[in-house]
Parts: structure tokens; sequence; C-alpha cells
């Protein structure tokens, strides 16, 4: 199999993902007064509108209709006054009425867009972006300093309940191949649901990873649900279908279904690029089917083959009442918007001088926001001075940090943002040494002690006295004169060599600054 | 009488509707489907551009909604009390393998 | 207490017998309840009594009697026995709708309007046979057996309601409750002489009643009097926070019955009266109530209802489908019947669901799959909803005239069990009653005496504007002043002591 760099030579991907999101925020379920909660005793949240019991009748929650409201606002949605509930009808055991009230043609949001900003690594999975000049808009691709952004656009938001949980016993794994018999657990039946569903807009793996994390960062700062793509309250399918380079028709598209992390959101499509493209160049057909990623096996495995349309029977719920949305509703939860992750964005980078790039990652996901922005309300006056060196703790050894350590929730370490404010003043009063501030970040962390007490403990302090530094600069060079020969032969690279021996033997605490600006001063 | 479903749409209907028909049964339910929607007939002749539809007949019904407040449902015990089969206080169902399992 | 008959009495004679201490609650329910096991031996009307409920009901009416407060700071319907078409859920109590799919269903839940008469003082005695699902107009497709009409035991009651009214008509309850999806409670109300009331959809809560068509759907009373039926819809409507479609109704059906029809505007459609189909004696009786409202003091106008004919295409069209999606959730999972030894789901499903519904309802449930099936839906069930549109306009232009539209209720007297087996004519027994489900008004029927050719109970249909429900009643209490109140079926008179 070729891989994928190598296929989007000759292919493009076409990619649109429909994504599910829980309501976990909400007291109660959709459409009735049963507590959502994940994990419980199995079916002890259900009544007799959850369990579809003979007679029981649906009545929608408000605040589940706000938050979706809500939802659509923060994604650039036009809301739709007009909508209906209708019946989605299907046969499966865990769907308690063997319909799913959902939305029809109209859903609550409609006609929303997001824009993504790639950059770095990321970037490269798109070609010819930097062909463009700065500003330069192909597609729906624009270029930017660092990469490029793109427009994605969203068809709809539409409300429907989620189903229920089932347990498949005698198969391998808890699957449903080879499985005797199955339990039904009803407590998530009738779970508040928004799905969103973007157009075929996306070209890379990377960028539909972007644009979930980047709807997850909004949703998250909405409070309208966890998000938690391992308890299944944030899912994603995504549709993708190769054409040659130039084409304007659409591929025949496959279906990954139930992704439930980001990097297998990127690692399945990336596979399906590269099976699809098999398949085409040695002649094959793309059949639609739905597929399931193996992440423990690296591809993708199909889960059925769609012959026809699905026919659901869909039509208007006659038991629940049209929504004829007020101007006044939609104002009321537009007044509710908080700030959202782009805007924060911008006002990082007015407020505190940070480059777009430093700006924009830092509202990515939420523990950067919010230990940066609490570090700078401590911070106070220095604010603006600090920003800089506040960002790169941030994203460099707290990502870092967050990315080792699989699952932490770094609010909850010891590195407080006032911690953080402390590391970054000694860095920038030149105290220690950037090298010595990732030795206090470590220590902070394992200690949970202040940064200017492990410093003092460890007699961590930088020396930036002049005399002294320049002493050892002197006793170092003279130590070894054939190294300075050499250099002022031309080997300049030697600096180095002179830095880690004035650092050793002032045991890791001279300023590396002042050390290499004194060794330059004699060896030139 | 005009033939609306044939024997084999009769059993795709079966299908999806979940209700097995022998094959007699088929031939039965045919010709009585295709009676009752050939009675169904005169729906289709009205003259019906620009009569917007009436989904409720309570035409002014909109908006209803409940407040986000948790009411008392069923005990365990009253959730499972009607099952035909229960495990491990769930609803116990045989292999599901062939229902469309992608969900 | 000896020599007492309940089963002849209305809701305020009992009530004043109580008041009085003629007889307890407790008397009034164990004699219904003997009545029933006497009685229904002939009639079927009853599925199921309940018996525990009835007394423990009972001894609560009682012990406010004994507390020497008034019953009727209870609710209007204290110490009265009601029992409950099958397809209404009264927790603990099975809830069949006549239908081996529910044989074994026990309710874990109560329906509202259920629940309201039992708060309002009913004593319940049972639940009421009914054609499976509500499929039909004469209880013939109960999976337990038909129910019986008390005028005569070879004839139909009528359906679905058909236990609902019976039950009446024998005098083997007070009032009870039945539904109409396109004339339910109408149509049987004529067949069996009772007063038989359908109001407008929204008047009463939809919640626990096991839906046929939830947009046409409509609980409503049976009783032998106009007042006993107003009484009761008191009990049961009223906004309920459980069902969307339910409205704030709190109109006092009883207030406006000793006004009389002087004033009164009725409409006359002569198309209706001209029908194919409509036997002469219907049409002579419906003919000498609407001359009896002339008498006193009302006005005949001439209405129409041009749609009418497009009515019964929008019914058989929207009922099907919504029954189909309503009776999806049967699927032997949480409840209802469940095939046995089946190894994999879908085989318990198919067998399920071949077994546990009857013919009818597989009909209906294939017919509604069809229509709303890709490509068909604007073929059907889009139109049927424009139909909506005009039948509502139909209405609304004819009520301009008038204040109450009289019409049979069905257009023959009750006929005998196998008499009609073709479902399409059949069919043909809702011709009056169906445009008033498509837009949602209210309508009754009101015995009118006997039909001189089969001496059979007719109807007489008045029908009233959305939520004016108290113009039917005004109308029907001024033709009870003309013919009485029902009387029980005259074999079951006798039986009970007459």
């Amino acid at each position: 199999m070729k891989t994928m760099e190598e296929v989007l030579q000759d292919w493009e991907a076409v990619i649109g993902l429909e994504v599910h999101c829980e309501l976990t925020k909400l007291e109660t379920k959709m459409f009735c007064g049963c507590k959502l909660e994940f994990g419980a005793e199995p079916n002890t949240h259900t009544c007799p509108v959850c369990l579809g019991m003979p007679g029981a009748l649906p009545v929608p929650n408000r605040a589940a209709i706000q938050s979706i409201v809500l939802a659509g606002l923060a994604t650039n949605c036009d809301i739709e006054k007009h909508t209906m509930f209708y019946r989605k009808g299907y046969m499966y055991p865990d769907m308690a009425k063997n319909f799913q009230t959902t939305q029809g043609p109209k859903a609550f949001c409609m006609r929303g867009w997001l824009d993504l900003a790639v950059d770095g690594r990321g970037a490269k999975e798109r070609l010819f972006w930097d062909d463009l000049a700065e500003g330069e808009t192909s597609e729906n691709m624009t270029r930017t300093a660092d990469g490029y952004t793109a427009h994605v656009g969203i068809t709809r938001i539409h409300m429907e309940e989620d189903a229920g949980k089932m347990v498949h016993i005698g198969g391998g794994e808890g699957r449903i191949a080879g499985a005797t018999h199955s339990l039904v657990d009803y407590n998530r039946a009738g779970t508040p649901l928004i799905e969103l569903v973007t157009e075929p807009d996306l070209r890379t793996p990377e960028e539909a990873r972007l644009f979930m994390q980047k709807l997850r960062q909004i949703f998250l700062t909405l409070g309208i649900s966890d998000c938690s793509m391992e308890e299944g309250s944030l899912r994603a399918d995504g549709n993708i279908s190769l054409r040659r380079r130039g084409s304007t028709e659409f591929g025949t598209k496959t279906e990954l279904k139930n992704i439930n992390s980001f990097k297998n959101l990127h690692d399945g499509l990336a596979y399906e690029i590269c099976r699809q493209a098999e398949v085409l160049e040695e002649g094959g057909v793309i059949y639609q089917e739905t597929r399931h990623w193996d992440p423990s096996a690296k591809r993708t495995i199909v889960m059925r083959v769609k012959e026809t349309a699905d026919d659901y029977r869909m039509f208007p719920d006659p038991d629940l009442a049209p929504y004829d949305l007020s101007d006044e509703f939609i104002e009321n939860v537009r007044a509710k918007l908080p700030e959202l992750p782009d805007q924060k964005a911008a006002r990082f980078a007015a407020d505190f001088g940070l480059s777009a790039y430093d700006a924009r990652h830092l509202v990515e996901h939420r523990f950067t926001t919010e230990f940066f922005e609490a570090a700078c309300e401590e911070a106070g006056d220095s604010a603006r001075d600090l920003a800089k060196p506040l960002a790169n703790l941030v994203l460099n050894d707290i990502t870092a940090y967050v990315n080792a350590n699989e699952g932490v929730d770094f609010a909850a370490t010891p590195f407080t943002p006032a911690r953080g404010v402390q590391l970054v003043k000694l860095l920038a009063a030149d105290e220690i040494s950037s090298k010595q501030a990732k030795e206090v970040f470590a220590a902070v962390l394992e200690d949970d002690k202040d940064p200017q007490a492990i410093v003092e403990e460890r007699g961590m302090k930088q020396v930036s006295d002049t005399g002294a530094i320049e002493a050892v600069v002197d006793e170092v060079l003279a130590a070894n004169p054939d190294k300075v020969e050499q250099y002022k032969g031309g080997k300049t690279g030697l600096i180095g060599f002179f830095v880690g021996q004035c650092m050793k033997a002032m045991k890791g605490q001279g300023n590396p600054k002042l050390i290499n600006q004194l060794l330059e001063q004699k060896l030139n | 009488m005009a033939q609306h479903v044939t024997e084999r749409d009769v059993r795709g209907i079966a299908e999806y509707t979940r209700i097995h028909l022998d094959e007699d049964e088929v031939k039965q339910m045919t010709v009585d489907l295709n009676d009752i929607i050939e009675s169904l007939k005169p729906i289709t002749e009205y003259d019906l551009d620009g009569v917007e539809p009436t989904f409720h007949p309570i035409g002014s019904l909109s908006n209803v909604m409940r407040e986000d407040v948790e009411k008392p449902g069923f005990t365990q015990e009253e959730a499972l009390a009607n099952a035909p089969a229960r495990q491990d206080d769930c609803f116990l169902i045989p292999s599901i393998l062939g229902e469309g399992g992608d969900r | 207490m000896a020599g007492t008959n309940f089963a002849t009495m209305g809701i305020r004679e009992i009530q004043a017998g109580l008041m009085n201490e003629e007889f307890t609650a407790v008397e009034v329910a164990e004699a219904s309840l003997a009545r029933i096991a006497e009685q229904d031996k002939d009639v079927h009307a009853f599925l199921e009594t309940t018996e525990e409920q009835a007394i423990e009901a009972a001894e609560k009416i009682d012990m406010v009697i004994d507390s020497g407060l008034d019953i009727t700071v209870i609710g209007p319907l204290a110490g009265i026995p009601v029992a409950y078409k099958d397809n209404m859920n009264l927790q603990g109590t099975h809830t069949t709708c006549a239908s081996r799919m529910l044989e074994s269903y026990v309710s874990p839940y109560t329906a509202t309007c259920v629940r309201n008469t039992i708060e309002a003082g009913a004593i319940p005695l049972g639940k009421l046979n009914m054609d499976e699902f509500a499929f039909g107009s004469s209880t013939e497709t109960s999976a337990f057996g038909p129910t019986r009409n008390p005028w005569d035991l070879e004839r139909v009651p009528g359906g679905s309601s058909g236990g609902s009214a019976a039950a009446v008509a024998a005098g083997l309850a007070t009032v009870t409750l039945g539904s109409d999806t396109g004339g339910s409670i109408r149509q049987p109300g004529s067949f069996t002489g009772t007063v038989a009331v359908k109001p407008t959809y929204g008047v009463v809560s939809r919640y626990g009643i096991v839906a046929f068509g939830s947009s046409l759907d409509q609980v409503g009373p049976f009783a032998r009097s106009v007042e006993d039926a107003a009484l009761t819809l008191n009990a049961i409507s009223g906004h309920d926070p459980l069902d969307c479609t339910s409205q704030p109704v709190d109109t006092d059906f009883t207030a406006n019955l000793a006004e009389g029809a002087k004033g009164m505007r009725i409409g006359i459609v002569p198309a209706f009266m001209d029908a194919e189909g409509l036997t002469h004696e219907v049409k002579v009786k419906v003919e000498e109530a609407a001359e009896h409202l002339r008498a006193a003091g009302a006005e005949l106008v001439e209405v129409d209802l041009p749609n009418a004919q497009a009515a019964m295409s929008a019914y058989y069209v929207l009922g099907p489908c919504e029954a189909f999606s309503n009776l999806s959730r049967f699927d032997s999972v949480r409840y209802g019947y469940c095939d046995p030894g089946h190894k994999d789901l879908g085989g318990q499903y198919e067998a399920s669901r071949a077994n546990g519904f009857g013919p009818e309802a597989r009909r209906r449930i294939m017919l509604g799959s069809y229509l709303l099936s890709a490509g068909v839906y604007d073929k059907y069930y889009y139109p049927a909803q424009q139909v909506r549109t005009l039948i509502t306009a139909d209405y609304t232009r004819a009520y301009e005239k008038c204040d109450v539209i009289l019409m049979p209720a069905s257009p023959r007297t009750a006929f005998k069990f196998g008499e009609i087996s073709d479902p399409t004519s059949m069919y043909l027994s809702d011709m009056f009653t169906i445009s008033l489900n498509i837009a949602g008004n209210g309508g009754m029927s009101m015995p009118c005496g006997l039909g001189a050719d089969t001496n059979l109970p007719v109807g007489v249909q008045l029908q009233s504007p959305q939520f004016k429900d108290e113009n039917m009643f005004r109308a029907a209490a001024a033709l009870e002043q003309v013919y009485g109140k029902a009387p029980v079926a005259p074999a079951f008179a006798a039986k009970a002591g007459e």
C-alpha cells in the first residue's frame, strides 16, 4: 500500500463528518424527566417514555433546545424558527420505541461554518497550499503566514435522542459477532443528542481531526456537554471518498462509524485514503459501506454494505408540537454565549501581544486556555511582559507533560498558575536558566513546592555575576589551549564545548547567555 | 385493478415491519393491500396545488416544552417487570447478528 | 340496600344515595362487581375486573362520608362505578388492547385520564373489550372474543370501543371511557343507544392511552345521560404536562345543559342526509331529532362540508401511517408477546409480531409502512395532510353559520356478527364520523329512539367547533328533554329488576 503522502499526489480526499454530541450537562433526558447519569446501575433511570411503554408520550426538554440553539449560534448557523420533530423508523433493540425522534428536512441550526487554522506538520498533509501567497484563496483554503485556513461548511445541527446500550455475550470481547445473546440497558435511551453534519469540505485527515478538536473546544466552552470521546458523549462518523486530482465529481464514499478518539479519526481516515486508492488503482470498485477502524490491527473492516439507501419512513411526529421559535427565545440564548475560542485567541493576541500562532494554539485545549488565563490574571500588571514566556511554558512544557500523561487533569496538579508565574518571573529575571526552569517545572510537579523554594533548596540560582563568570571562562580557556587554537583556526563549533565546560565548572548555574557573550569576546 | 404492490414488495414490507408472512399470507396480503391502496386513489386525484399541509389538528399548537427538572421514574424492578427475558438487571435478547449491526 | 338498582342509576342518584346513607360505596362496588360476574357472561364487555382497586376506592369514599364531609369535595365521580377501554393503562392491571401481543402486559403506570377519574372519586370496575388496538368498528377483531350488543346479542355493539358502549348499555357501569380515532366512540354509542362523546382533540390527555393514530385519537365518556357524560368529561379534561397536545381546558360541560335549544343554530348537511348507504330508518330518526330541536326553538340551517369524501381517503392514509409507527414498539424485548425458542433476534421479532398481532393489525401496519416509504409518502401521506387543511377550512366556514352540526352517527343500526366481512364496506360505517377526527373537532352520538325497521337504537351525531364542546352538550340536553335518559337495554333492564 502506498503512503498517504504518495496517494494524495494523485488523488484528492473528500471528507465530511457527522458528529454526535450528548448534552451531558443537562439534568434530564430529551423527552422525559429521567436523570442523565453515566455509569449508573442498569435500567435505573427509566420511565414509561424512555422505555417506550405503550401509551407514553414525549415532552421536549427546553434546556436541550436552548443548548442546540447555543451550539448553532457558536458555529455560525442560521437558527431555523419553524421546525418539527420527525419519527425515524427502524427496529433495533436499543431504540425503545423502534423509531428515533429526530428532525426532518429542517433542523434547528442550518448553514453554519467553522474556519480551521492548519499549520506545522498538519499543514503538510494538504498539497499546494504553499503555492499560494499569504492571503490568497483557492477553493476553501486561504494561505496564512504559517500554513492555511480551511473554511468548513456545516450543513446542519439537529436535535435527537440517543439509544440505550447493549452488551453482547458469548462472542469475543463483547462483540456482536459470535455473541449468543445480548443485554439491553435503557439508562442512556433518550439522552439529548445533537448531530452536526459538515459539508464535504475537509481534504485531509488532519483537517478532520482539527475540526473535531475545535468543535469539542467550542462545545466545552458552551458548557453543553462533557464531550468525552472515551465515554461516548462525543462521537464522530467520517464519510470519505477519493477523486482524481482535478476532478470535480465525487467518488463513492465509505463511512467510518463511531470513532472515539482524535487519533483514531485521523488514522482511520488516513488508512481509508490508502485503502481506497489501492482498490481504485487496481481497477477495483469502492462499495458504499460502513466500516469500522480497528486501531490495534491498524485497518478498517467492513460492517455493512448499503445496497440501497435506507428508508426510515420519516414523518412528522404527531405527538410533538411544531416549533415556532421567537426572536426573544433566540436572543435570550444568544445573550448566554460565552467568549468562544476564536474570540479568545484574538483577545490574547491583542491584549498580550502574542503571535497569532501562539494565541490560537493556546485556545486549542481547555487546560492550555485555562492555565494561561489564570496565570495572566495572577501576573496582574506584568501580564503583558510575561505573556510570551507563559505561552511558551503552556505550549511546550505543560503540553508535553499532558501529552505524556494520558488522561491527567492538569488543573489538579501542584503546578498552579501562581507557581507558573513565579517560575516565569525567575526565568525572566535571569535568576535561573531555561534548562533549570525545566528542572524546576518537573520538581514542582514532583514535590508540590513553590519554584522559589525549589531553586533555593537545590542551590540552583543562576550566576549572572560577570566577574565570577569571567574567572571561570578564563580558567577554561587556559586549561584547553589546543582547543582555543583550533577555534581560532576556524572550528567555531567548539564554542559549544567551551560553554559546556564553563557550565560544568559552575555546576550548571552559570547564565548561558553571559558565558556565551564572554567566550565570544575573548576568543575573537 | 391497478397493481400497486407486488408480492415481492409485500415481502420487503414484511421484512421491514418484522412480521413473518408465509407464502399464502404474502399472496393474501398482496391482494388486501392492493384493494385498500386502490380505495385510497381519490387522495391522489384532488387538486391540492398550493394547499399547505396541516400536521396537527390544533393549528395553534407550538413550542410545547418542559423544564429540565428530574421527575421520579421506574424502579429497576418496575422497569424490568414486563420483560419476556432478563438477566443481570438488563433486558435479555437473543443474538442480534444480522440486525444491521452498524450502530 | 336490598332492591337498590345501581345498574340503572345515574351519577347524581348514586351520590344522593351515598350521602343519605341509603347504601355505602363499598355496597355499590360489590353490587356492580356481582352484576358484572353474572350478566357479562352474555355480553363480554369486560376483559378484566379490578375487585381490589374497586373496593379500596370505595372504602375511601365511605371514610369521607363517615367523617361527615360532602362527597362532592372528593370530585365529580365520587362513588361512581367506572370502567375503562383496555387501551388505557391502569397500574397493576392488564392493558391488552384486546391483543395477544399484550395479553401478559401489566401496566406499570396509570394513564392521566384514568388517574383523573380515580382522583375524582371513581370506583374502577375493570377494563373493557375493544377491537384489537382499536382497529375495527365491531369489536369482532378482539383477540379475546367479541362483545355482544346488549340490545340484541346476535349483533355487534360497534367498535372499536364496543366494550365501553355495551357495559353502559347493559347497566354494568354508570359511565365508561372509550377512545375515538375515526368514530370509535360515536359509532358504538349509536349502536347501543348510549350518550357517547368524542371531545375536541386536546381536551383530554392522551398520556397512557395506547396510541393508534396520535393526531386523531381522543378519549371520551359513555353514559346513559347527558349530565353524566358532562360530569365525567369535567373530571377527565384539562391540561396534562405529560401530553404536548393537551390543552388548558377548564370548561364546565354541565354549565349550559338547562339552557335548552332556543336560539341555537343547528347545521344540516343536505348531501349527508342523502348519502349512499344511509338507511331509511336512520335517516328518519335523525330528521326527527332535527325537528325536535327546531320545535324547541333552534334554527335549522343548511351547511356544506364539500371535502368530506376526501376526509375518508385522508383518514385511511393517516390512520395506518401513525398506527404503523406507534405499533413498532411491540417487539418482544421490553414487554409483550415473545415467541419462544428463537436463537436470533430477527426470528424472534418476526414470529412475535406475526403471532402477537391479529390480521387487521398486521394489515394496517404493513399498509402504513408502505404509505410512508420513499416515493410513496408524497403520493398519499403529504396530500392527506393537505386535505386536513381543506377539512378544517370546511368546518370553519360551516361554523360561521351554525353552533352545532347535526348528522347521523352511523349510516345504519347495529349489524349481525359476520354480516360485514369485507374490510372496505366495514370502513363505510365510518363515513359520518371521520371528518371530525381529521379536523380535531368535538362530536357526540345522542340516542334518538329506535329504528323502525330493526327496532334497534339510532344515534344522532351532534358536532361542535374546536373547544366549543359545550355547544353539542347543550343541544344534546335539549334532545334528552324529548327522548328521556338513555335506557339500559331492555333484556338487561329486566335483569336489573325493572
